[in-house]
């Protein structure tokens, strides 16, 4: 917009301020008004100069426009006193300024100048003062002044440029009065003429030497100010940059370049024009070039300095605009498989380029690798080169967009596969880190420069079952790098310090489940991994965090287990806040003690990868609360059955009563219904009218415990074990079967199979569990608790039943029952406690063979101790097999659980035997091995 | 305020402008017939160029005077040196005049103060310091110029009293300590320097990483052990020595140089041109410690400085180009003068001469000027 046009839109406190620069103005406001235009384009700043002819030339040019104007005026009455002012203006100008005219120029020069400072002024203001307008986010300061400081160092382009045209002109009169007039061969003395030619040329040549002066101290100018701005521009970038590795880490962060693309592409532009000037001017020294000549000595100067700064700029313009990822885990860029498809962008963020020239990008993986052992070589199986897309929207820009890339490993000679076992180098192949880099032939305007840019370090990993590992390293290195590039970076791990931990972890849930981590489950999470409460210092190494783990696994695993199970199966009710999660066993029973009975929260497991439990809070009429919790779920119930669903259909039989749910408030006190109602799964109520095949189908966790048994209090709790799962099967809606009853179905329990050893599961297939125990087993005495299999009412052949066998022991036996299996269903049967072993006196174990249960006991059931038969007597209800240690069987989870070892952690959700009688009878078999503070 | 008043002032300047060169070219004669007359003749006003008129104003380039300008500018714009400048005593006879530093000088500024010139030209000056065998026109050393423009000016001034405030605005008095490591003899030696020249690296030929640690490695004691044994006179032979320098005063404008030099095999010298901040407010009292000052307590008080002025090269050693960002001590802006154009700038383009490692090319502060905050 021409500047008098914002002159007249300014607000009225500045509007005034340009009346009173006008009120006693030499130059009446008519003036400036009817030729606005014209003045504005006029370098008045030139014609101020002393002894410049071109005052005088734009002083009579204004006068005539002035003249033209008042013709073109019609004659009638509209324009009168428009046409009086004008006449006037013309009179008074030509009287005031006809014998000076390089003082009206300065005149004018100034006040343009002072309108032009209204304006910034104003504008500054408004800014300040104008509400942030809702459709644009508000800007940082920073941002404006990048605004500013680009529309400035247009404004001094145009001026240079402006000064440019004049030199030229300056050199063509010059250059035509010297073709003309100087005639150095022939003899002159006598011709008076002749030296006045000479005189004027040489007054041309000191203005147009001034000129040139004036143009390459603008130019000198401009390129102190964009480097500047160039900066500003870096100190964005590097907070994009900063932000896109975070975001990488899931962090909740904006790394859209369109604003930077604008703003590298508006110094880019202005930098080319200012180079195209400098070769004009270099042009005009190869016309007229004379001694002392100032292009003769700053040009180069300035072209170098000029050449630099593009480079610069354009160097670091060219950006990974989108890390190499798999696209089936977006959410964990950095991870990549061989021979799973990959992506990567890179982005030009000056959107300047010839047509004509094709650009063509190119990738490299590992150019320079470090030269560690057995770092692993790969190729890329795809086009490692690409042309340069260019989009006409500023939205596409001049992008290079790779996305069906894969790797391959390299085999070194001759080793073939395996090779890495003799190879193998210092690091783990998920501490191994690669790179990507672009390269891009860029040429622009006659400047030619290969671009490079590199990606984040990523891992190559070869097994899905590496992921979570290669994810940890990619946390730690982009949380702690100081180098974007350090391929070394596992060599030497520096520990994390925790409050930059803590924000990282958070990410992680924020972006798999939505909610980040609250400061309590941080709090609890620092107390896990420091003992204490931390303190800004508290630093947790590498090794610490993905390897080792007192527990069997790493701290790391636990966490990326429980994202992978809120992932799966909590999503909505972690997003929700419903989940409290990482809370301590102390903490737990601080928030639960003082509410009432039936007030529960739900958490997660501890001593196991990936579960979540519920625990609830009972006010016996006499002695402490008393607290509960089931045996963790984890993803194999969670498959069959929502959370949500089990807490609304969850039942502990307790003999003699009714069923009832335990479980009647969320923490703190929110209605069980209330708040999981809307979580809850629709039940198919059947259609009365249509005749039915068969039942419906209802699958319900049940817990049961014996009447007389004690509620443990509190403080039994910290050696005590809580929960006693055994399982049973039951036909929908039926009583729990009474012993005795139980009819012997087909003999064949199944073969334990090792699902997967960290969840201790054991899938029995293809057998119709019954009855493993013999009615008798009931009357025994002492006998162990025993889990009973009892037999579906309904089976069709080849169903299976689902196990889930807690250990039986002398706690209170909660037994969870699964009623009505499914026919056909397969289940599972996770083993809770795997822990516990010697429970079984040898007269049960025979009783247990004896009944056909052989399968389902271990081969290694002769080595389990006795057990100290101090029992009370079974319920007459309860007719249970002893499930006893199921585990060693499971070949993998073996070492892992067995049970003399004595270093084997005591993980606290599982049922551990409860009598103080079994730590003292069982040397093998040691107390908590945690400090037993840890749970209070 | 300052708004309203330096708009009203503006408009005032713009009514008379037509006129005034004429009539300020007339006060010019009389002052020049009149200057001799009183040699306590002061004008009315004390600023700096461009304090005066709320314009700044240039010099213009005749060939080869960025380096003269911008220290010009840097003079100029100091109000402690044009007090001096102001009450200096006129030559008497005409070639006295055009060969008087300080007298063309203080015709300069009087030029660019009376001036509605965007810029004026330093001819007359140039050709005056051409007479004292100042050769022009070529590539300058900064450092190297600004010492022999203050060295004439110290010379040609004939009022001793000026003199010595020139020399107290300007040298900095330290102690340089030899002390023999055999027999602990130790000679003391004061001496005053124009400006301090830092080293940009250490004596490892490290980088140093801010103007303070530079200030440190300056005066951090050096040991001359081998090549560099002196004689000591008690021992009676060469026997290794500590060499150290003591800060003993500091003027009102201190002037740091950075070297910014390094001299590469066979004997190439090569900018530095990797960024090295420098502060806005120096502290002396926490950069140095106790031992490396040598000063009473009240000294040390006014130790606290604010930056003034930056002297910026860009380019190489043999071919490139000076600019000047000097804080206006009135307004208390920063401005760019570059030849003939002066600009409003921020602290941020002062911070753009701290120096890139990639950019050999680009502008560096290679003179720092740095103000006494509470003058004595």
């Amino acid at each position: 917009m021409a500047q008098w046009q914002e002159v007249q839109q300014l607000p009225p406190t500045h509007l005034e301020r340009v009346h009173q620069l006008y009120t006693n103005a030499a130059l009446p406001m008519t003036v400036r008004q009817s030729l606005a235009d014209w003045i504005e384009d006029q370098d008045w700043q030139q014609a101020a100069e002393p002894f410049s002819s071109h005052a005088r030339m734009l002083f009579h040019s204004l006068l005539t426009l002035l003249g033209e104007q008042l013709g073109s005026l019609g004659p009638g009455d509209e324009d009168f006193m428009l046409k009086h002012n004008l006449r006037k203006a013309r009179i008074d100008l030509q009287a005031a300024f006809e014998e000076h005219p390089e003082n009206f120029a300065n005149l004018v020069a100034n006040l343009l100048q002072e309108e032009r400072c209204i304006l910034r002024r104003a504008q500054a203001k408004g800014q300040v003062e104008a509400p942030p307008a809702p459709s644009t986010a508000p800007q940082s300061s920073q941002e404006r002044e990048i605004q500013q400081r680009l529309a400035e160092f247009r404004t001094a382009l145009q001026e240079a440029e402006r000064a440019f045209r004049h030199m030229e002109d300056l050199q063509d009169t010059f250059d035509f009065s010297y073709k003309m007039y100087y005639l150095p061969g022939q003899d002159h003395s006598h011709d008076p003429q002749y030296a006045q030619h000479v005189q004027a040329l040489q007054a041309k040549l000191q203005s147009l030497d001034r000129q040139r002066r004036e143009v390459v101290a603008q130019i000198q100018q401009l390129l102190g100010r964009s480097e500047t701005l160039r900066d500003f521009l870096q100190q964005e970038l590097s907070a994009w940059r900063e932000r896109q590795q975070r975001s990488c880490l899931g962090a909740p962060t904006d790394t859209c370049l369109l604003q930077l693309q604008g703003w590298f592409t508006a110094l880019g532009e202005g930098l080319f024009q200012l180079l195209q000037l400098l070769r004009a001017v270099g042009e005009l020294r190869q016309k007229v070039t004379y001694e002392q000549d100032p292009l003769q000595s700053e040009l180069p100067l300035l072209e170098k300095r000029l050449q630099e700064q593009l480079t610069c700029l354009l160097q670091s313009a060219f950006v990974v605009e989108q890390q190499p990822c798999m696209p089936n885990t977006p959410k964990r860029p950095l991870v990549l498989r061989t021979a799973n498809k990959f992506c990567t962008r890179a982005r030009l963020l000056v959107r300047l380029h010839d047509r004509n020239h094709r650009m063509e990008a190119n990738i490299h993986i590992d150019r320079d690798p470090p030269k560690t052992r057995g770092f692993r070589k790969f190729n890329i199986l795809t086009s490692s080169s690409k042309t340069v897309l260019v989009g006409d929207s500023p939205r596409e820009g001049l992008v290079c967009d790779f996305q069906y890339l894969t790797l391959k490993e390299q085999k070194g000679g001759g080793s073939g596969k395996g090779s890495r076992g003799s190879n193998e180098g210092p690091l783990a192949v998920t501490e191994e880190l690669h790179l990507i880099t672009f390269t891009l032939a860029y040429a622009y305007c006659g400047l030619e420069l290969k671009l490079e840019t590199s990606t984040l370090p990523f891992v190559i990993i070869s097994n899905n079952n590496q992921l979570s590992s290669a994810w940890a390293s990619v946390l730690w290195f982009n949380m702690l790098s100081p180098n974007p590039k350090d391929q070394q970076f596992f060599s030497t791990p520096p520990p994390a310090p925790w409050p930059r931990l803590a924000e990282v972890l958070s990410w992680q849930f924020q972006s798999i489940a939505e909610r980040g981590l609250s400061r309590e489950h941080l709090q609890m999470l620092a107390e896990k991994l420091f003992g204490s409460k931390p303190s800004p210092e508290s630093a947790l190494p590498w090794t610490k965090f993905s390897k080792d783990g007192a527990a069997g696994f790493s701290f790391w695993a636990w966490l990326d287990g429980i994202l992978a199970l809120l992932h799966d199966h909590l999503k909505q009710l972690w997003k929700d806040g419903l989940i409290l999660g990482f809370v301590s066993r102390k903490q737990e029973k601080k928030l639960l003690k003082v509410k009432r009975s039936g007030t529960f929260l739900i958490r997660f497991s501890e001593s196991m990868l990936g579960g979540v439990t519920c625990t609830w809070v009972e006010h016996p009429e006499s002695g402490p609360p008393a607290f509960r919790a089931v045996v963790p779920y984890t993803a194999a119930e969670l498959a069959s059955l929502a959370l949500p669903d089990i807490i609304r259909d969850y039942q502990l039989l307790a003999e003699e009563n009714i069923p009832e749910n335990p479980l009647l408030f969320l923490y703190p006190d929110t209605a069980r219904d209330e708040a999981f109602g809307p979580y809850y799964s629709q039940r198919h109520e059947g259609i009365l009218t249509k005749k039915k095949e068969y039942l419906n189908q209802r699958l319900i966790r049940v817990s049961s415990r014996q009447p007389h048994e004690t509620w443990q209090t509190e403080e039994d709790l910290v050696v005590a074990t809580e929960d006693l799962e055994t399982l049973r099967l039951k036909s929908g809606g039926q009583q729990p079967e009474s012993p005795g009853t139980v009819p012997g179905g087909g003999r064949t329990p199944g073969t334990p199979q090792a699902v997967s050893p960290g969840l201790q599961q054991a899938v029995v297939e293809g057998v119709v569990l019954q009855q493993a125990v013999a009615a008798g087993l009931g009357t025994q005495q002492p006998g162990p608790q025993v889990a009973v299999l009892p037999s579906p009412q309904q089976l069709g052949s080849g169903s299976i039943g689902v196990l889930q066998t807690g250990m039986g022991n002398l706690g209170p036996p909660v037994v969870l029952q699964l009623l009505q299996v499914g026919p056909g269903g397969q289940g599972v049967l996770p083993t809770g406690g795997g822990a516990i072993g010697p429970l079984l006196g040898s007269g049960a174990a025979e009783l247990l063979l004896g009944n056909g249960a052989v399968g389902l006991l271990p081969s290694g059931l002769g080595d389990l101790e006795g057990l100290p038969l101090q029992e009370p007597e079974l319920e007459a209800g309860a007719v249970q097999l002893e499930a006893a240690e199921l585990l060693p069987t499971l070949d993998d989870s073996a070492v892992l659980l067995d049970p003399s070892d004595p270093f084997l952690p005591q993980p606290e959700d599982v049922a551990l035997p409860a009598t103080p009688s079994l730590f003292t009878a069982d040397g093998d078999f040691p107390p908590l091995h945690i400090d037993a503070s840890d749970f209070q | 305020m300052s708004q309203r008043g330096r708009h009203q002032e503006s408009k005032t300047k713009l009514e008379i402008s037509p006129s005034e060169t004429m009539k300020a070219e007339e006060e010019n004669y009389k002052e020049e017939d009149k200057e001799p007359k009183s040699e306590d003749w002061r004008p009315p006003s004390v600023f700096g160029a461009a304090d005066l008129k709320n314009r700044a104003v240039g010099l213009y380039n005749i060939g080869q005077t960025c380096c003269l300008n911008s220290l010009l500018q840097v003079f100029f714009m100091n109000i402690h040196f044009t007090k001096i400048l102001r009450r200096i005593s006129v030559p008497v006879c005409g070639t006295q005049k055009k060969n008087n530093v300080p007298y063309q000088m203080l015709l300069l500024l009087e030029e660019m103060q009376r001036g509605k010139q965007k810029a004026v030209s330093p001819r007359e000056l140039a050709i005056c310091l051409l007479a004292h065998r100042v050769t022009m026109f070529v590539q300058y050393d900064a450092a190297q110029l600004f010492l022999t423009l203050w060295n004439l000016l110290k010379k040609q001034m004939k009022n001793p009293e000026l003199v010595e405030k020139l020399s107290d605005l300007y040298t900095i008095g330290v102690q340089e300590h030899l002390a023999c490591q055999i027999c602990s003899s130790e000679t003391k030696r004061n001496s005053s320097m124009l400006t301090l020249p830092v080293p940009l690296l250490d004596s490892g030929f490290y980088m140093l990483k801010t103007l303070e640690e530079c200030l440190q490695c300056f005066f951090h004691p050096e040991e001359l052990t081998g090549h560099n044994m002196c004689f000591c006179e008690h021992c009676g032979k060469k026997t290794p020595f500590r060499q150290c320098v003591k800060l003993v005063h500091l003027p009102q404008t201190l002037t740091i140089h950075l070297k910014r030099f390094c001299f590469g095999r066979s004997a190439y010298i090569h900018k530095i041109s990797s960024c090295l901040p420098f502060p806005q407010d120096l502290d002396f009292n926490e950069v140095l410690t106790e031992q490396q000052c040598q000063a009473y307590d009240s000294e040390k008080a006014a130790w606290q400085y604010e930056l003034f002025a930056v002297v910026a090269h860009s380019g190489s050693t043999s071919c490139g180009h000076y600019c000047a960002y000097i804080r206006s001590l009135t307004e208390c802006k920063w401005y760019c003068f570059n030849d003939s154009l002066v600009e409003q700038v921020s602290w941020d383009d002062v911070k753009s001469t701290y120096g890139h490692s990639d950019l050999s090319w680009g502008q560096t502060a290679y003179l720092l000027f740095y103000m006494k905050k509470h003058p004595q």
